[in-house]
């Protein structure tokens, strides 16, 4: 069972939360009420000529779930090199029983 | 007996981690995935061997994403490496995947591919979430929910000795 007790787990796995909503569902919700296009991507004409691009520059909202994905993998090196959470267990149940 | 009085899906249903549903889902989602991957592995190495040009020409495209010149990187200085790997790692992703042996391993590489692809592809006409994005997802999940351990290799695999002595390995299966 993995060990998400303390308070580097518990910031590691709300920030990496909230940086996914904030590059979907936030700024998506900003997209959508900025009007068309309502996607991430510029609308082009038929002789491809850029029509409308959107408010928010895609780019920031994938550096942000990509920054999201970073948090979670520095989290998970972070629990390599930490003590595996069922040795963490038996310390605690041992200076518990001491 | 209260408990299950509340909850209508308990029993068959029952949606807890080592319920019956639950692992025979997380089971078929991960097989299904692995397969994914595989198919698109195993056909670029009978088309093109170990010869995939078409992966550094892609990475070279990478301009003006949020990965900045890392790609394009890749691309010019790490063809060597890519040619082979994009078929060859994609098709050991997708075995492991689907026998369920160093599947968090795996299901790693298959993030590292489909933030590539995601960013590269950059198919965002309707939104950031994407076929590429649930892709990631997907593999993400299989991560997270450890899916080698239902009806995988890794649930023999964790009981060995070596693993039992060095428990940070189930950090890579499950």
């Amino acid at each position: 069972m993995t060990d998400i007790t303390n308070i580097v787990d518990r910031i590691a796995l709300g920030l990496a939360g909230a940086l996914f909503m904030l590059g979907i569902v936030v700024l998506g919700i900003v997209e959508l009420l900025d009007g068309a296009p309502f996607g991430a991507a510029p609308t082009t004409n038929e002789a491809g000529e850029i029509v409308a691009t959107p408010m928010v520059d895609p780019t920031i909202r994938t550096g942000l779930v990509l920054a999201g994905l970073a948090v979670l993998a520095l989290w998970g090196l972070y629990k390599v090199v930490t003590p595996y959470a069922e040795a963490a267990t038996a310390r605690r149940e041992t200076a518990t029983a001491e | 007996m209260s408990t299950k009085a509340a909850n209508p899906l308990a029993g068959e249903f029952e949606l807890e981690l080592d319920g019956p549903l639950t692992a025979y889902w997380i089971a078929l989602l991960r097989v299904v995935t692995g397969w994914w991957f595989f198919h698109a592995g195993v056909t670029k190495l009978i088309e093109d061997g170990l010869a995939f040009t078409y992966g550094p020409m892609y990475m070279q495209q990478m301009t003006g994403t949020v990965l900045g010149p890392i790609p394009v990187w890749m691309g010019n200085n790490l063809a060597w490496l890519i040619a082979p790997g994009v078929p060859l790692f994609e098709t050991l992703i997708g075995l492991a995947l689907i026998a369920g042996a160093l599947t968090r391993l795996a299901a790693l590489g298959g993030v590292f591919f489909m933030v590539l692809f995601w960013i590269g592809n950059g198919g965002f006409g309707h939104g950031l979430v994407n076929g590429d994005f649930m892709g990631l997802l997907l593999f993400m999940t299989v991560l997270v929910l450890g899916a080698g351990r239902y009806y995988g290799l890794d649930a023999i695999i964790e009981k060995t000795t070596l693993v039992e002595q060095n428990p940070k390995l189930r950090y890579i299966l499950g």
